[in-house]
């Protein structure tokens, strides 16, 4: 009888300060549980600026310029190539292909927002939901080294795409 | 002896069920969970359309600030007569660049997005909004090889002012819509 009992006790695991720990987690992670609709993932070709700016972001067209590739809503849509800084030799930038450009014009980057406008525009005529109205409106995400030639042709791009109202997304500095 | 043990089990909580639903919980919080906070910077595109009507105001010129970022600096434009009360300072000799107004502190050339001078920036602008309350307008024009990153901060130093506050103890606003020019191609 004694040893019986002796042997259900080391069997059962006593999970007490597991509990704990779990518990302190999951507060954690209630606490920081996503309230906005925008996710970056960030990796070593994408690093956001910081920023003082408060104003949260809102769900749009998603353009996400890394240092080696441009991506439309998760989809890469072009590669960027690497040329010499002139500014600091030894250094590479990333630069938009010259077989690519049209002047300003990024033609496979044009195509993909063109296509993507007229469909936001479709679905806006369709619902005739205000809300679901087409306004234009692009979430940029940059990568806080890129040089502004490149940045200059892919926000002309996107003009030309009637995509005109920016929203750069930036990493908040202040609560 | 045999009571003693019937009684035993009822007094320990069964905490395996919650358990298994912590451990549910946890993964699905962990996916959702945002460590980094997000926000948003508006700029439009210079507008395209027939000039807006300019309420003429006889003695005061509209303020174009633009705000000119190259690699030797930061020059402000179009606020002149606030920078320069005595007038403009005399044009440089032939042959020389016309340095920036607020040149990098390490010399010539800036080397990041510390060495460019934001302390000044700040006061110049605190002062060109002194003049003109009402403009909200700044026109960026960076230089081709200008970081994205030195945008985003000019826009920050430009849009508000946390160490002057104003009435309702908030970072006093200054020039928060943000035009980008095409710059210097």
């Amino acid at each position: 009888m004694k040893k019986a009992r002796r042997a259900s006790a080391a069997t059962e695991l006593n999970i007490t300060s597991m509990m704990d720990m779990m518990t302190i987690i999951l507060v954690f992670l209630l606490k920081s549980f996503a309230s906005t609709e925008v996710n970056v993932t960030p990796s070593d070709e994408l690093v956001l600026p910081f920023s003082t700016a408060t104003k949260n972001p809102e769900l749009a067209v998603q353009l996400t310029v890394e240092r080696d590739k441009i991506i439309v809503d998760g989809v890469e849509v072009m590669q960027l190539i690497e040329v010499d800084d002139p500014n600091n030799p030894g250094q590479k930038v990333p630069a938009v292909a010259e077989t690519d450009l049209k002047g300003q014009l990024i033609g496979p980057l044009s195509d993909r927002l063109t296509e993507k406008a007229e469909t936001a525009k479709a679905i806006g005529e369709k619902t005739g939901n205000e809300k679901m109205a087409f306004k234009g409106q692009i979430l940029l995400m940059v990568d806080s080294k890129m040089p502004f030639n490149v940045l200059r042709s892919v926000m002309y791009t996107a003009g030309q795409a009637q995509f005109g109202e920016f929203r750069f997304v930036v990493y908040k500095l202040r609560e | 002896m045999a009571m003693k043990r019937r009684t035993e089990p009822s007094q320990e909580l069964n905490l395996v069920p919650i358990m298994n639903l912590v451990t549910i919980l946890i993964p699905v919080l962990l996916m959702a969970a945002q460590f980094v906070s997000l926000a948003v910077i508006d700029s439009t595109l210079p507008a395209i359309g027939p000039p807006q009507p300019m309420e003429e105001e006889p003695d005061k010129k509209p303020l174009m600030l633009s705000l000119a970022l190259s690699q030797k600096g930061i020059t402000i434009l179009g606020a002149d007569m606030v920078l320069f009360p005595e007038g403009a300072p005399p044009a440089p000799a032939e042959g020389t660049e016309k340095p920036p107004t607020l040149p990098c502190k390490s010399g010539s050339t800036c080397t990041g997005l510390d060495d460019y001078d934001w302390e000044q920036l700040r006061v110049k602008l605190n002062l060109i909004k002194d003049q003109y309350p009402d403009d909200q307008n700044v026109i960026l024009v960076p230089d081709n090889a200008i970081h994205y990153e030195i945008l985003v901060k000019t826009m920050d130093v430009a849009r508000d002012d946390d160490q002057t506050k104003d009435a309702d103890g908030k970072a006093r606003l200054l020039f928060p819509f943000v035009v980008i020019a095409g710059g210097a191609i």
